[in-house]
């Protein structure tokens, strides 16, 4: 199972302050405020953070339904540059984290777990939201559809009732988990 | 305050978020504010925060958790209130 989440660098810093008072004392741990004052660029670091827990959030809650709001219940611990581990409970997920000048991108995986992952992520046009999530709809569709030799019309995403969105084929019994991420003028999915 | 009071104030407060105009239009209290609203997660922080300022309440983790919706916001806010 895995879980993703990006964040537009442009948009970040357009859209949220997060030097704002009780900002990050909200979002994090004490450890994790360390690692954002010692950071070379910490407004990247509270972002690299930020997509970590909720990349690992989205795998949680898929795992034990329910939703809640609380970022400091997900520990990021940092294990390089571009890896690390975020812990809720006693669940621990692995992840990788890509930054680029323009986006912040976190796919997270249950530990130990090494899943056969269709992955892409891209830029989406600027269009009104409801627009843009059709674009990375069909643009995931066409993916799996590709490389699954499918009929592209065939199948769907269909989110449950606790909003988490799923691929099906219609008709027939085909229910795959996939995550999807959209901020700003980029978006990314996995599907597993 | 009543229901509809603290409605008009928390619409006053998200409106800045809100990426969904319609759900917006409609906002009740049963208004989740990520589904419906369209807020991004990282801005909830932000509605968390205005609402403290503007209730003069802290709101701590165990409520925060459930800030999830416009009917919890109002639970938690009058429950605040009534402590003071």
């Amino acid at each position: 199972m895995t879980g993703n989440d990006i964040v537009d660098i442009a948009t970040a810093a357009a859209e949220s302050n997060w030097e704002r008072k009780g900002f990050l004392d909200k979002i994090f741990t004490q450890q994790e405020q360390q690692y954002i004052h010692h950071a070379a660029i910490p407004g990247q670091m509270v972002w690299r953070l930020w997509s970590m827990k909720e990349s690992a959030y989205k795998i949680y809650t898929r795992q034990y339904g329910g939703r809640f709001f609380l970022p400091q219940k997900l520990k990021c611990k940092l294990l390089s540059e571009t890896t690390g581990q975020v812990t809720i409970h006693n669940n621990i997920y692995q992840t990788t984290t890509k930054s680029t000048k323009d986006y912040i991108y976190s796919i997270a995986r249950l530990a130990g777990e090494q899943p056969d992952l269709l992955n892409d992520c891209f830029g989406i046009p600027q269009q009104v939201y409801a627009d843009q999530q059709n674009f990375i709809y069909k643009k995931l569709v066409a993916s799996y559809a590709m490389i699954k030799d499918e009929d592209k019309d065939n199948l769907i995403i269909l989110k449950d009732k606790n909003n988490i969105p799923f691929l099906y084929r219609k008709k027939q019994n085909l229910k795959i988990p996939v995550s999807i991420t959209h901020h700003g003028n980029y978006a990314a999915f996995t599907i597993n | 305050m009543n229901t509809e009071e603290l409605i008009e104030k928390l619409k006053v407060i998200v409106k800045p978020y809100v990426k969904d105009e319609e759900g917006f239009k409609n906002m009740t209290e049963n208004s989740d504010f990520l589904n419906d609203l369209k807020i991004n997660s990282a801005n909830l922080v932000d509605v968390i925060l205005d609402i403290e300022t503007e209730f003069d309440i802290i709101i701590d983790n165990e409520s925060m958790e459930k800030m999830l919706n416009v009917k919890a916001a109002i639970d938690i806010i009058t429950a605040k209130l009534n402590e003071k």
